[in-house]
């Protein structure tokens, strides 16, 4: 199965590149979560609830060609539940649209009924990453203000 | 935003995103099989879904897909209930949500 997000944010596609590969920019709009890889192709990349330090999620960057594609392998471990759907992957493409960027997130080889809490996020992330670029502020609305105090606090 | 909001206001159109939500990457003709409508008509709603980024399109080699684009919604969300009614309407939904699932 394959789940497809879209946005066009008003930046850079250097900027929005390092948005998405920084552990703090990113830790701004995930929840609190950080990602932290050289980024080099073949690397492997983690990401880690900065407040708790709870694992949530990690895999290799299969493919790094920056500012435009990023392709990663994902495996969620928040949760034995979202452990149990082993391993899907992460596509980011990035395309200069006059003075923006559209950013597309694939999330493809998840299984067929995949639990929704593997991608349910993405909406939200984007919508954070998007206002962090183009105002400097985090995006504090009920919901990343409820993942962020804490993993465990995120039954939705 | 003007564009998702219009996109949002026609039922056949809501229809389409609620078959996506269904199952998702479907091809014109698998959307149109489910749908009283000409293939043209189908055409013409993914068009205006599209426009309003509700709808996204991947090609798997002659094939187009279509993808239900949630993201548009999230940020009407977040401009409207984050700034205005925050708190309530969180609770409200929420407690809508409790309601229902009993």
């Amino acid at each position: 199965m394959a789940k497809v997000f879209e946005i066009y944010i008003k930046t850079t596609p250097e900027r929005l590149w390092e948005a998405i590969t920084d552990t703090e920019s990113r830790r701004r709009y995930s929840f609190g979560v950080g990602v932290a890889s050289d980024w080099t192709p073949h690397s492997t990349y983690e990401a880690t609830h900065a407040e708790s330090g709870l694992a949530i999620s990690t895999g290799e960057n299969l493919e790094v060609d920056p500012p435009r594609r990023l392709v990663q392998s994902f495996t969620a471990l928040w949760s034995d539940d979202v452990k149990s759907e082993g391993t899907s992957r992460v596509t980011w493409e990035i395309e200069p649209v006059g003075d923006s960027c559209r950013l597309l997130v694939i999330h493809d080889e998840l299984n067929e009924d995949a639990n929704a809490e593997l991608y349910g996020g993405w909406p939200m992330i984007l919508s954070g990453l998007k206002t962090l670029l183009e105002t400097g502020e985090s995006l504090t609305t009920p919901g990343s203000l409820r993942y962020s105090k804490g993993f465990d606090a995120q039954k939705v | 935003m003007d564009a998702v909001f219009k996109a949002l206001s026609d039922p056949t159109r809501r229809g389409l995103l609620d078959e996506l939500f269904r199952l998702d990457g479907q091809t014109l003709s698998e959307l149109e099989r489910g749908l009283p409508m000409t293939r043209f008509g189908v055409m013409k709603h993914l068009r205006v879904l599209e426009e309003a980024g509700l709808v996204t399109t991947r090609r798997r080699g002659r094939e187009k897909l279509h993808f239900l684009n949630p993201v548009p919604i999230r940020l009407v969300h977040d401009r409207w209930v984050s700034k205005y009614a925050e708190p309530w309407a969180a609770g409200l939904s929420e407690l809508k949500h409790d309601l229902e699932e009993e």
